[in-house]
């Protein structure tokens, strides 16, 4: 069957079965390779994409969901002033090591900074509770992120 | 999934039932898809997708109900003022715990639900608020109390119908609730899961609910341990939390397995019991007055 959707701004169809995963079609048929497959079963957040700007993690949604709707993935904020200051932020605080789960983490705070408020180290951790990273831990990200949202107020 | 051959878009919960009924037992509603995308298995071939049928809404009725629509995600639960200001927030908190924000966004309180793991984090809090289960076949609607919903493990009393939403009724709105659990991590699935409830008035409590999770097949209440709790005075209030939380782990039937031991679940039953009732009662603990009658 074929789907359109808005993919990072730009209009695509896709050729899925009933059954492919978001994770699986990003991935193998788009070539958004920001998007990892770690746990697959929704709990590392190394596949958050935005869905209509809400993240979700794509191993736990099925791709017919996408259809019509739209998609962001890293790629999509490459251009986007507050991602370019996070990801220039984890570069100087030493917040990626292998960097696979930065992806997943970057949209997740990202998400979280777009619906205001304030930003507490605490409010910081419960955003990236869904994102788990196994070699740099989390004081190093929580510190580039701190560091963006303090510069920002 | 991977099986599934054939995706249905019904517009309506009706015709959701319809549909459903007419895939002979290989057909499965799909909401979210958060946790049919986790389990592999090979006997669906078709979806009914919900997406389309309107069941999302939370909403309070003209008589102060609240009604919440199966499809509505966790987030929108965490996050909607309507359930902010019903029963201390005590719905929302609830959802807030489930899982991490992303798995917030699509998956929904009818899948936690009609998945029934004895687990689910939704449904103590909305036990102990004694929710209304509403569910279609198609054709006439029904409704239960979600005490009578669940089973056993995986297992309701839906046959195929569909869960339309949830109702609880006005008067809880001022109820003081509190809901807790006990996980390994926090975002693993709990080891032991209370919430209790309060209707107090001025030195008194008028009545109260205690329900558990994830300490028997079905998650469920305190019934006999709730029936001291009927016109409490306050002052008498730390012997008989006592006794409520003795009680209230006297009628949990735990497994044992590699998350705790049944022992270490019973346990905690009373100890939650016990502090949560302390807390929404707004005294101090009392664990000195365990096994006074």
């Amino acid at each position: 069957m074929i789907i359109e959707l808005n993919l990072n701004g730009k209009q695509v169809a896709w050729e899925i079965s009933p059954g492919d995963r978001l994770l699986d079609a990003l991935r193998m048929d788009q070539g958004a390779v920001s998007v990892k497959r770690g746990c697959e079963s929704g709990d590392c957040g190394s596949c958050c994409v935005l869905l209509n700007g809400e993240p979700v993690n794509t191993c736990v949604v099925p791709a017919i969901k996408a259809s019509g709707q739209e998609i962001t993935t890293l790629e999509g904020l490459a251009e986007d002033e507050l991602m370019k200051k996070l990801q220039s932020s984890f570069l100087d605080s030493g917040a990626v090591q292998c960097g696979y789960c930065t992806p997943g983490m970057l949209i997740a705070i990202w998400s979280r900074l777009n619906t205001g408020g304030t930003l507490t180290e605490q409010d910081v951790r419960h955003a990236l509770s869904g994102n788990l990273c196994r070699c740099t831990g989390y004081a190093k990200p929580v510190e580039a992120i701190l560091k963006v949202w303090e510069d920002k107020s | 999934m991977r099986n599934i051959s054939q995706w249905f878009n019904p517009e309506s919960p009706q015709e959701a039932a319809q549909m459903m009924r007419d895939t002979k037992g290989k057909g499965c509603y799909l909401a979210g898809g958060t946790d049919l995308l986790l389990e592999n298995r090979t006997d669906f071939e078709f979806a009914v997708d919900l997406s389309a049928t309107g069941l999302n809404e939370i909403a309070r009725t003209e008589n102060g109900d609240l009604f919440i629509g199966s499809c509505a995600t966790l987030h929108d639960l965490e996050t909607s003022p309507l359930t902010h200001e019903f029963a201390d927030g005590a719905i929302a908190f609830a959802a807030a715990g489930c899982g991490n924000r992303p798995v917030r966004s699509t998956a929904t309180v009818g899948g936690n639900l009609c998945n029934a793991l004895p687990s689910a984090d939704m449904v103590p809090v909305l036990l102990a608020l004694d929710a209304i289960a509403f569910f279609t076949d198609g054709e006439s609607q029904e409704s239960v109390p979600l005490g009578e919903f669940f089973v056993g493990p995986r297992k309701t009393v839906l046959d195929g119908s569909l869960l339309i939403g949830l109702a609880i009724s006005g008067e809880y709105a001022n109820w003081k609730v509190i809901s807790r659990k006990l996980t390994r991590t926090v975002e693993d699935i709990s080891l032991v899961q209370v919430a209790v409830g309060l209707e107090i008035e001025g030195d008194t409590i008028l009545r109260g609910s205690v329900a558990m999770g994830a300490v028997a097949p079905t998650p469920l209440r305190a019934t006999e341990a709730e029936a001291l709790l009927i016109d409490l005075p306050l002052a008498d209030a730390p012997v008989a939390f006592a006794s409520v939380a003795d009680l209230a782990a006297a009628v949990c039937s735990p497994i044992d397995d590699h998350r705790a031991t049944a022992q270490y679940r019973t346990e905690m039953v009373e100890v939650l019991t016990r502090r949560l009732l302390c807390e929404v009662a707004g005294i101090e603990d009392v664990e000195k007055y365990r096994g006074e009658k």
